[in-house]
């Protein structure tokens, strides 16, 4: 855990483009260690891009990035270990079970399979360990994104509307999961209200700056 | 080595699951073959030894093809890429991984192709020295494996890629290609044309080794956005 080594992230002027368009502009953000913050705004102001940047995913294009004070893309595989990152897709093989997935994504992260069990229990899907991903529902899926994404114990979590597609009990093992982390969040959503328990402050993003 | 492993096991499983790539892999071989011999009529004539090993190399590429369009495609039409790139795993061990299944899959056809193109073309003439011909086929399929992978990563994001892949593919497919033809060759008909087999096969394996350091060292750019 890393809960007292600074800030999880720091943007500073952060730039990213998509060809000529510009989603990212110049950026400020902080998120201080074992804080939970919101990214609200309305659609294409960049909350999915700005996760995908501190997830390691996508290269900034300008200004700086810090991951528990190292530099991305410069130090990216030192800090990808501590974040754990649920995206619009659910980032699951839907040709696999749902147990080969999270063996896979274990492996990968170097974690214990005996932690799949534990990940599955907490979202509820340990009756469906044997099912094909792909026949899982939708809310389903989001589950196992959860699942996945909390495999390996991550410091920072980046969670990109994490309600789409959860039902009641969903979305209670959600909070049972945000209460149980005792680490860093960057939760992008729509539903700020859902959130307002668990998170200590919010962005809001418009045309890829704060707003 | 562990995420190389839990990389190749998933991408064998993906294959055994879906059943996408050998089997039209063999179609397209066992196809191309039975038109080739419908179309030469045996190597009867001069230089036809030469023709057929040509045509069943061309035929193991474009085959190879197939595979490799395929390379990625769960990883692209799912976005899995985000979460594969987001882990710790080295970002070489994906192309690796894949590499050694293209691998798998272009030495499973070639198991039904060679017996078959013997059948159609060797079996009234002299045969290959089949320790010789499995070296140069698993060397070329080795190269076929970590360029096409390296090269399926890097078309990966484009919509064109089924267009782009062959065309950056082909062109350094080039030598692997004469080479293997005239290793085969000479150990179907030894000639005394200064060609050694040993040569060719060790040509097979440089190209092999360039391949793979680059693969190695460049798929990290290749897949980053």
């Amino acid at each position: 855990m890393r809960s007292s080594d600074g800030d999880a992230v720091v943007c500073s002027g952060l730039v990213r483009r998509f060809g000529e368009r510009l989603v990212l502009d110049g950026l400020e953000m902080r998120v201080p260690a074992g804080e939970r913050v919101l990214l609200t705004g309305p659609n294409g102001s960049g909350k999915t891009t700005l996760l995908r940047v501190i997830a390691t995913v996508l290269r900034p294009h300008g200004g700086e990035v810090r991951v528990w004070d190292k530099p991305l893309p410069a130090e990216a595989k030192q800090v990808r270990p501590d974040i754990g990152y649920v995206g619009h897709e659910p980032l699951i093989y839907p040709t696999l079970t749902v147990g080969e997935n999270l063996a896979l994504y274990a492996s990968l992260y170097g974690v214990d399979g005996g932690r799949i069990g534990e990940a599955l229990d907490q979202v509820g899907l340990a009756g469906r360990r044997a099912d094909a991903a792909g026949d899982l529902s939708r809310g389903m899926r989001q589950r196992l994104a959860l699942a996945r994404a909390t495999l390996h114990r991550p410091a920072l979590l980046l969670l990109d509307e994490p309600t789409a597609g959860l039902d009641e009990d969903g979305r209670a093992r959600l909070a049972g999961l945000l209460a149980s982390h005792d680490g860093s969040a960057v939760i992008a959503t729509h539903e700020p209200d859902w959130f307002a328990e668990v998170a200590g402050s919010e962005l809001r993003l418009a045309a890829g700056k704060a707003a | 080595m562990t995420a190389y492993r839990a990389l190749l096991r998933k991408d064998l499983l993906l294959e055994l699951r879906g059943r996408e790539i050998v089997p039209a892999m063999l179609a397209f071989v066992i196809g191309s073959l039975v038109l080739v011999r419908f179309g030469l009529g045996g190597v009867t004539q001069a230089g036809g030894t030469q023709a057929a090993t040509g045509l069943l190399w061309v035929a193991a590429v474009f085959t190879s093809m197939l595979a490799l369009v395929r390379s990625f495609a769960q990883e692209r039409e799912h976005g899995i890429w985000d979460g594969l790139l987001s882990t710790p795993a080295d970002r070489a061990a994906i192309w690796a991984a894949r590499a050694s299944a293209t691998f798998v899959f272009l030495a499973l056809t070639q198991v039904v192709a060679v017996p078959l193109f013997w059948l159609f073309f060797l079996q009234d003439g002299p045969s290959p020295s089949i320790l010789v011909l499995v070296a140069a086929l698993l060397l070329a399929d080795l190269g076929v494996a970590m360029l096409g992978s390296l090269l399926a990563g890097l078309t990966g994001g484009i919509a064109a890629r089924e267009v782009l892949l062959p065309v950056l593919f082909l062109p350094f497919a080039i030598p692997l290609v004469t080479v293997a033809v005239r290793v085969t060759v000479h150990t179907i008909s030894p000639q005394t044309s200064g060609f050694h087999t040993f040569e060719g096969l060790g040509f097979l394996a440089l190209y092999d080794t360039i391949f793979g350091l680059l693969g190695w060292a460049l798929f990290e750019y290749v897949v980053e956005d």
